[in-house]
């Protein structure tokens, strides 16, 4: 397995859903914001410009990936920025029995006269939200709000 | 008839169907769902599973609802009613849906489409440039956060205090543009970060600010239209369709979370996880209300925001004042909200996600302007089609807790019309039929083509025969702007 997103059409009549792909778990996580990231963009009209490193931790790896998602939404409301690209690492800490992320997006401020803007993605719901692990990787299933 | 659900759903009426407590484990009440046999055969099987789900929530009365515009949503289905005790039911985020108060607008004006017609690519030029839209767009009103606060707790009357609007366009907003008892400091700071610049934007998605004709022979009932400033002889009016932005989804997220680990304290279970909910009464469900109210009420602001700039435009394009141009509001509706409403079982708190109050008249919450003509209801069709002007009925105050539809209802995914149509396509083929359009993303535009939503006419004739909304006018679009 590597890592992939593509679109699902049956899930979201109104919105937007994806499934992503990793062989890893950074990859998934990677995979995953990227999905988000061009639901509302197309990343190759935005330049890696402006750097965002986020770090979360949580007991609970769905929750770690809906936060890290859920994040990008934010930035993109509270500080105006979309993204070129998400690069990520994920651990897990045994001895505290948690997960842990360090992820990092790169874009830029919000300029429709040069960037391709897309759809405006309101929220990452819970709705058939999932996070499985296959015997080559792991596959999130996750619907945005537009 | 073929359904997209294998449950048992009766007739009731042509336009009222029945499904049983019998068809799943844990309903209290039946479902029944407002359809004409044609739409009830094209609704998605998300309708039934989710109309079902609500009607095994705790504290609900009478029957969980699903209006004739009804398909797919998050918990509840787009175009569910339901209403639960006050003290003894839940409140669900789920019910009210994310975007808290999205809803409609409408404004009148003097002016006719022969006013408009040689004007009308700089109108919708300034009005694309005087109301923000699309991703990440911001207002022009810069507020810090007392003033937000302000907001959350006045709505539009903070807006009027501050010159953005006239005194008597707060009786002519539901709930004169500010519900009571919204508390901001049960607002997240990440809700207030990614609202504040907000204030005046559209949005995107299915959000839009149309310029609509009412023409002669589409008004039904001409002393009401008469009533409600509508005058027809192609008399030009505006339409608004927006919430409460990022502020609004924020406040939704953050109290799903709340809700999900309070169930469990309060040994509540679920059928989807986005039906998560609390008692009324419960503090969580206390603090969710009010924050919801904070929401409800930047919605109600966004909107007034929106209605001075179109004033602005108006004003700046026809050279006179938007006074003189008899720019008053027709009537502003929640589609997406939780109110107490007192019915003979007692206070309920009535849940209408993609559906709008209905109230018939004489009822007190109603202005004196519309105390004898009942509630304006606007309902919003594809930015290809009419939308409508409809009233509310005493019919929908016994049968429907005072709701009926809110829009058209989709039947396409977003992809799949991206797949069908690109957005300039779309765009040309509407300049050919005489409608503008401005639009900051063209797949956007392409996601929102009219064959990717239900025919209104057939929405709106189905809710005029089950008698819950009294047809009024037809607005047919002339110009649209989109995020």
């Amino acid at each position: 397995m590597t890592s992939a997103f593509r679109f699902l059409d049956d899930i979201a009549l109104a919105d937007s859903a994806f499934e992503a792909r990793g062989t890893t778990l950074p990859e998934l996580f990677a995979a995953s914001a990227q999905a988000v990231i061009e639901t509302m963009v197309d990343p190759a009209t935005v330049a890696p410009a402006v750097s965002k490193t986020l770090v979360r931790h949580d007991r609970n790896l769905p929750e770690l990936l809906f936060d890290w998602l859920a994040d990008i939404v934010f930035l993109k409301d509270a500080e105006g920025l979309v993204f070129h690209e998400a690069t990520c690492t994920v651990t897990e800490d045994r001895a505290e029995g948690e997960w842990r992320l360090t992820g990092t997006l790169t874009g830029e401020a919000i300029d429709p006269r040069r960037h391709d803007l897309r759809a405006d993605v309101k929220a990452i719901t819970k709705h058939r939200y999932a996070v499985q692990q296959e015997p080559d990787g792991w596959i999130a299933t996750v619907v945005m709000d537009i | 008839m073929r359904l997209q659900t294998q449950m048992t759903v009766n007739r009731i009426s042509d336009q009222i169907w029945e499904i049983p407590t019998s068809e799943k484990t844990g309903m209290l009440v039946p479902a029944r769902i407002y359809a004409s046999e044609k739409i009830l055969t094209s609704m998605d099987r998300g309708v039934f599973e989710q109309v079902t789900n609500v009607a095994c929530l705790p504290g609900i009365r009478r029957y969980a609802l699903c209006m004739p515009d009804g398909h797919w949503g998050y918990g509840f289905p787009i175009g569910g009613v339901a209403a639960f005790d006050r003290d003894t039911g839940v409140i669900s985020p789920g019910g009210v849906g994310y975007d808290i108060n999205c809803g409609m607008r409408l404004i009148r004006t003097n002016l006719t489409l022969a006013d408009v017609t040689p004007r009308l690519e700089p109108l919708m030029t300034e009005l694309f440039r005087l109301v923000p839209a699309g991703v990440g767009s911001k207002g022009f009103v810069r507020l810090n956060r007392t003033e937000f606060d302000e907001v959350m707790r006045k709505g539009a009357r903070w807006c009027i205090e501050r010159g953005y609007g006239w005194h008597q366009d707060l009786e002519r907003i539901e709930e004169q543009g500010c519900i009571p008892g919204a508390d901001p400091s049960t607002v997240s700071d990440h809700a207030v970060e990614r609202g504040i610049n907000q204030l005046g934007t559209l949005g995107s998605g299915n959000h839009y600010l149309e310029v609509q004709v009412a023409a002669d022979d589409r008004i039904f009932d001409r002393p009401t239209a008469a009533a409600l400033g509508i005058t027809g002889h192609d008399q030009i009016v505006v339409m608004v369709h927006c919430g409460s932005r990022g502020f609004g989804h924020q406040v939704a997220s953050d109290y799903l979370k709340v809700f999900e680990k309070a169930m469990r304290r309060y040994g509540i279970s679920v059928q989807d996880q986005q039906l998560a909910c609390a008692p009324f009464r419960s503090p969580e469900g206390q603090e969710y209300f009010t924050a919801m109210n904070c929401a409800a009420n930047s919605a109600f602001a966004n909107r007034q925001v929106i209605t001075h700039q179109i004033r602005e435009a108006f004003s700046s394009v026809f050279g006179q004042p938007a006074e003189s141009l008899g720019m008053d509001i027709v009537y502003d509706v929640a589609h997406n909200i939780a109110k107490v409403e007192r019915y003979p079982e007692g206070d309920l708190v009535v849940h209408r996600k993609g559906s709008t109050r209905a109230f018939g008249p004489g009822r007190p919450e109603l202005p004196e302007i519309y105390r004898t003509t009942g509630q304006p209801v606007i309902c919003g069709g594809s930015m290809e089609t009419g939308s409508y002007l409809l009233v509310g009925t005493d019919q929908a105050m016994r049968d429907t807790f005072g709701s009926t539809m809110h829009g058209s209802g989709r039947t396409m995914s977003r992809a799949q019309a991206k797949r069908t149509v690109r957005g300039e396509q779309v765009r040309q083929q509407m300049a050919r039929r005489g409608i503008i359009v401005k639009a900051v993303s063209m797949s956007g535009l392409a996601e929102e083509a009219g064959f990717a939503y239900k025919n209104i006419s057939d929405v709106v004739e189905t809710v005029e025969t089950a008698g819950i909304t009294k047809k009024v006018a037809e607005l047919r679009p002339i110009g649209n702007i989109k995020g």
